[in-house]
């Protein structure tokens, strides 16, 4: 504490500059290490303001500015931002005297109630969803303080050693900060210019490609070009134009994800992101490789209107879908098992996906529109063919799951929920193909038995993350998984409702 | 012939039952909700739970039997071969070997753990299998009872050498019970009680009673709490600038002597003697060296019911003194010794960092015990938090007490020790096992692990030594057994011991042989079978 007086002391008149001036976005581009990486400031700062307040910004500040005028709370600088704690969960609002509509609380009022919450995470026994927002709560609160005593921004110093990470404080020590007084400049930005000059003489600039990856926003633009897709495939009779639009967001994604590979070292398909990312995109390719095969301009359609859903989530998801790149567990250090078995398995739900998007739009049309029992055949026959490649897939990454548990933890099969609930999806799916073969499942009970079916693939996807993880309780969230998963079965039994009921026009033979 | 073609009648039934689609798809639905319903049991209760209810369970066994017939007789009610079917064959006898692979594993398959001190030899695997150990170390005899593998509680009702083994608890958990007692005096008293703050919270129990689970002082962080007679309690509120309080033991009253009351002398050593009179009794004391009187000939007398000592002692650093319904503790703000009364559910505010004390429980008329209690246990991350013990209550001459997971039991019968313990059934490798280091990486500028390796070295007898090196994804292989890193512990000695999983699976071959065959006949069924639907006159 005498040593952060004795800065403040020494440079008041630098560091209020440095409060005006060396917060800036041009800090977005400065080194740190944070969360086992190094990156630059600006995902530093975006994900831990993101984090702390479900925000990008405070107030009208940019996040890396916030962050750094957050950070100069460590040296004592007097300054008040409106920074607000994110609340999601009901019964924590309650907790914590919050309208049940707010979704955030002011810093210095929750911490006034630091001490509720945590003599509620110490009474609260089973590990439910109130107690994890809890936690959370209070992991915010600890990112608060971890930001404004100095220990969150990390800075590179040479050394003996090489060039090293120091938490703020250490960094900008009286010694320090002393022998760059009359260098030319406030001494303040000297030591952050040469910080930064040693870290890319040591390491180069390679770090930055994650803030042009963050910057370019690739996906979101892929939206927009998906979007025109549709349009011009499903408005026009020369389908060369939509085609045009379809390689250019298949190139778009291909590009970011490259990006994303070469920043993180593995292939994209470790954490919920990452598989919803690879999902859309492998429903995409996989929807292009079977209209080729089938000349069927409809699957393409399915394709790209489940890539946009992807891409959506990937957009405004935050609560639920963690964009940041963290380095991965022990086990799953494998590049070869983690490339062939989630891969299987996501392109695998990216089929059934298609078959679910085609049942559904079937549904829709056979209920308000006029579809012939023909082409409804013809139609359930597309759905059967996605159904077909998804249930294989599925078979071989399940499969592909055992072996690699097999080979590192010496367990063919273990009954982890994630791999039972994958089973579960194959014996769904498998059951309806048996059902279908045998006449049991004409047609009329095919289409909506396939669009209901997806819930499980959700369930096995999703569910075991955030119901399963979340506790019997999960409803009292907000935001979230929970809150997702429960509209998604939600919405999709409403669809069936709508599509199976007054349905007048059902052929009853099988194809 | 007619039994012949009576029989051949009956497989045929058979055959259509089992061999039937629908049954195939009724049975896929049933087994899928047993897998859905366990999966909500693994995620609130632990992998250990829901393998107990669900997944090694009878009735689990009894679908999956099912789906092996459905499976096989579906192959057999479509023979002869057909061209376009044999993806389907390929499919099914996929799942076959599949099954027969699994149920290979499962009945000669090991499965367990093997623990690894630094630099200390290991042979034994711990399997998942509890036992009930019971040993009679005079007559160096050993008996062994195997638990059941059940998630309820199973009434044992075994007797083995007049010794009675009733409830197993596969899942316990210790809770407060009160055990009533006959009110003596007011000396074996316990009371319960919630000490907190707005950052932190500690239930405390406390007791005098000799046969409670529970000591009569505790520590929290720097606090110290002592449970004493409620006599002693007006003794701490007086106000004896000496600071000496006498405690007689038999009645459990007490002095706080003034300083009229003591006569001091120079004693052994230059040690101070004071000497004063209790309810007319005279005593001395050494109070610089000993709680002790002494007795007429200046020894120390541990027989005798008075003790010495003083309240100065407590007033350097936080001690809390609780007396049931009531407490006292050293104010240094006011620099005065505190004297408070409190009632059930009353709080009181003490001088420690905003801490309060709630008394939540005072009892003459019983002891406080913990008792194994059936639970369903909770997992949090991974780890199971609460009730991962297991409990069997064992009768012996009438006289019931709980033998734990926790810790072993002896008991004494006719001057015989007898020795109790649950403990993981073991098996012993025919080689053994040293953890030379082992090793974990974190990711930079964090704690989070990165990798875990341990060095170990492979002892294989007249065969000499070999140097390995496991970690994840990277297991050792040794005759039939494969080591997988698994996890890691900190020792008392400084560096980490190692966990590896042990498996020995003769089931394997036949699981990927008819994995392979599942996937690359599902392959070629769809491809026979759009083959065969373009051919005219099919649909």
């Amino acid at each position: 504490m005498l040593n952060k007086f004795l800065i403040l002391i020494i440079f008041l008149p630098v560091m209020a500059w440095a409060q005006m001036d060396f917060c800036n976005q041009d800090l977005e581009n400065y080194p740190v290490l944070a969360g086992g990486r190094e990156k630059p400031l600006y995902v530093l700062a975006i994900d831990t303001i993101r984090f702390m307040t479900g925000e990008t910004k405070v107030g009208d500040l940019p996040a890396t500015v916030a962050f750094c005028k957050l950070s100069l709370k460590a040296f004592g600088m007097p300054l008040e931002l409106p920074v607000m704690i994110r609340v999601d969960h009901v019964d924590v609002k309650k907790l914590l005297g919050m309208n049940e509509k707010d979704h955030a609380m002011p810093v210095n009022d929750i911490f006034a109630r630091a001490g509720d919450i945590e003599t509620k995470i110490a009474e609260l026994k089973e590990n439910n969803s109130f107690k994890k927002e809890l936690t959370k709560v209070s992991q915010r609160m600890g990112t608060y303080q971890a930001i404004t005593e100095g220990r969150a921004w990390t800075v590179p110093l040479k050394t003996s050693k090489g060039v090293e990470f120091v938490a703020l404080t250490e960094f900008l020590s009286r010694e320090r900060v002393e022998s760059a007084q009359g260098k030319g400049m406030n001494p303040v930005q000297y030591l952050f210019n040469q910080g930064k000059a040693d870290y890319l003489a040591a390491k180069g600039d390679g770090y930055l490609l994650e803030l042009k990856y963050f910057k370019l926003n690739l996906f979101q633009w892929a939206i927009l070009v998906s979007l025109l897709a549709i349009l011009l495939l499903g408005g026009m009779k020369n389908k060369i134009p939509g085609s045009v639009f379809v390689v250019l967001t298949v190139v778009m994604q291909i590009t970011a994800m490259t990006m994303r590979v070469m920043i993180s070292g593995r292939a994209p398909i470790t954490n919920m992101y990452e598989t919803v990312m690879f999902s859309g995109f492998g429903a995409l390719i996989l929807s292009c490789i079977i209209t080729f095969v089938r000349k069927e301009t409809v699957f393409v359609l399915a394709g790209l209107g489940y890539n946009i859903l992807c891409l959506m989530m990937m957009k405004f998801a935050h609560g639920m879908l963690d964009e940041g790149i963290s380095p991965l567990v022990p086990v799953l250090r494998d590049n070869f098992w983690l490339s062939t078995h989630v891969t299987t398995v996501i392109l695998s739900y990216a089929a059934l996906a298609l078959s679910w998007i085609l049942a559904n739009s079937l549904l829709i049309r056979k209920r308000f529109f006029t579809v012939t029992n023909e082409e409804y055949r013809y139609q359930s026959d597309l759905i059967y063919t996605a159904i077909k490649v998804g249930t294989v897939m599925l078979a071989a990454g399940v499969i592909l799951g055992g072996v690699w548990a097999d080979y590192s933890w010496g367990r063919f099969w273990g009954w982890d929920p994630k791999e039972t609930w994958s089973l579960i999806v194959l014996l769904v799916y498998t059951a309806i193909l048996h059902g279908r073969y045998s006449s049991w499942i004409p047609p009329k009970r095919f289409v909506p038995l396939v669009a209901g079916a997806f819930m499980s693939v959700m369930m096995a996807w999703f569910g075991v993350n955030y119901i399963l993880a979340s506790g019997l309780h999960s409803y009292g969230f907000s935001e979230g998984g929970a809150i997702f998963l429960g509209s998604f079965f939600l919405i999709q039994i409403l669809l069936l409702l709508t599509g199976v009921i007054g349905n007048k026009q059902a052929p009853e033979q099988s194809t | 012939m007619a039994l012949m073609e009576s029989i051949k009648e009956t497989y045929r039934k058979v055959e259509l039952f089992f061999g039937n689609v629908k049954f195939a798809v009724v049975i896929i639905l049933i087994f899928a909700t047993f897998l859905a319903y366990g999966t909500f049991m693994e995620s609130y209760h632990g992998t250990e739970y829901a393998n107990r209810l669900i997944y090694k369970s009878i009735p689990f066994m009894i679908v999956q039997f099912m789906m092996f017939l459905s499976i096989v007789f579906a192959a057999l009610i479509r023979l002869p071969p057909k061209k376009h079917l044999y993806g389907f064959y390929t499919i099914h006898s996929g799942l076959i070997t599949l099954f027969l692979g699994s149920f290979i594993t499962y009945e000669a398959g090991v499965d367990g753990s093997l623990t690894l001190v630094p630099n200390l030899p290991n042979r034994e695997i711990q399997l998942n299998e509890d036992e009930l150990k019971i040993g009679f170390p005079a007559r160096k005899k050993d008996a062994t009872l195997e638990l059941p593998f059940s998630a309820g509680e199973v009434n044992l009702d075994m007797d083995y050498e007049n010794i009675h083994i009733r409830e197993f608890f596969p899942f316990a958990a210790d809770e407060l019970s009160w055990t009533p007692v006959k009110i003596e005096g007011q000396g074996a008293t316990s009371a319960r009680y919630r000490l907190f703050n707005k950052n932190f919270g500690e239930f405390i129990t406390l007791s005098l009673h000799p046969k409670a689970d529970f000591n009569n002082t505790t520590t929290l962080g720097l606090l110290n709490v002592h449970y004493m007679p409620k006599g002693l309690q007006k003794c701490f509120a007086s106000t004896n600038p000496e600071g000496l309080i006498v405690w007689n033991g038999e009645d459990n009253g007490c002095m706080a002597p003034g300083s009229d009351d003591i006569k001091k002398f120079k004693g052994v050593a230059g040690r101070e003697r004071i000497e004063l009179i209790y309810d007319g009794q005279k005593i001395a004391f050494l109070p610089e060296m000993s709680p002790l009187p002494l007795d007429d000939s200046m020894e120390l007398n541990e027989k005798s019911p008075f003790r010495i000592f003083s309240k100065k002692l407590f007033e350097k650093s936080p001690h809390l003194f609780v007396f049931g319904e009531g407490a006292a503790w050293f104010d240094k703000n006011t620099g005065k010794w505190e004297s408070r009364e409190i009632k059930k559910n009353e709080e009181l505010d003490l001088p420690w960092m905003g801490f309060k004390l709630k008394l939540l429980d005072f009892r003459a008329d019983a002891y406080p015990t913990m008792t194994p209690k059936l639970v369903k246990p909770v997992q949090e991350q991974g780890q199971t938090t609460y009730g991962n013990m297991k409990a069997v209550r064992v009768e012996i001459d009438g006289e019931s007490f709980w033998v734990r997971s926790t810790e072993p039991v002896a008991f004494n019968k006719n001057d015989e020790r007898i020795t109790f313990q649950i403990a993981k059934k073991v098996k012993t490798l025919k080689y053994e096992l040293v953890l030379d280091q082992f090793k974990m990486d974190t990711d930079p500028g964090t704690q989070t692990p990165a990798s875990f390796e341990s060095f170990v070295t492979l002892f294989k007898g007249t065969e000499g030594s070999e140097k390995h090196h496991i970690f994840m994804n990277n297991p050792l292989k040794h005759q039939d057994f494969t080591f997988y890193q698994a996890s890691y512990f900190p020792t008392e000695q400084g560096p980490n011991g190692s966990i590896l999983s042990v498996n020995y699976d003769p089931g394997r071959f036949w699981k990927y042989l008819g994995s392979l065959m599942l996937v690359l006949g599902s392959m070629w069924h769809y491809y026979l079978r759009r083959k065969h639907m373009k051919k005219p006159g099919v649909s």
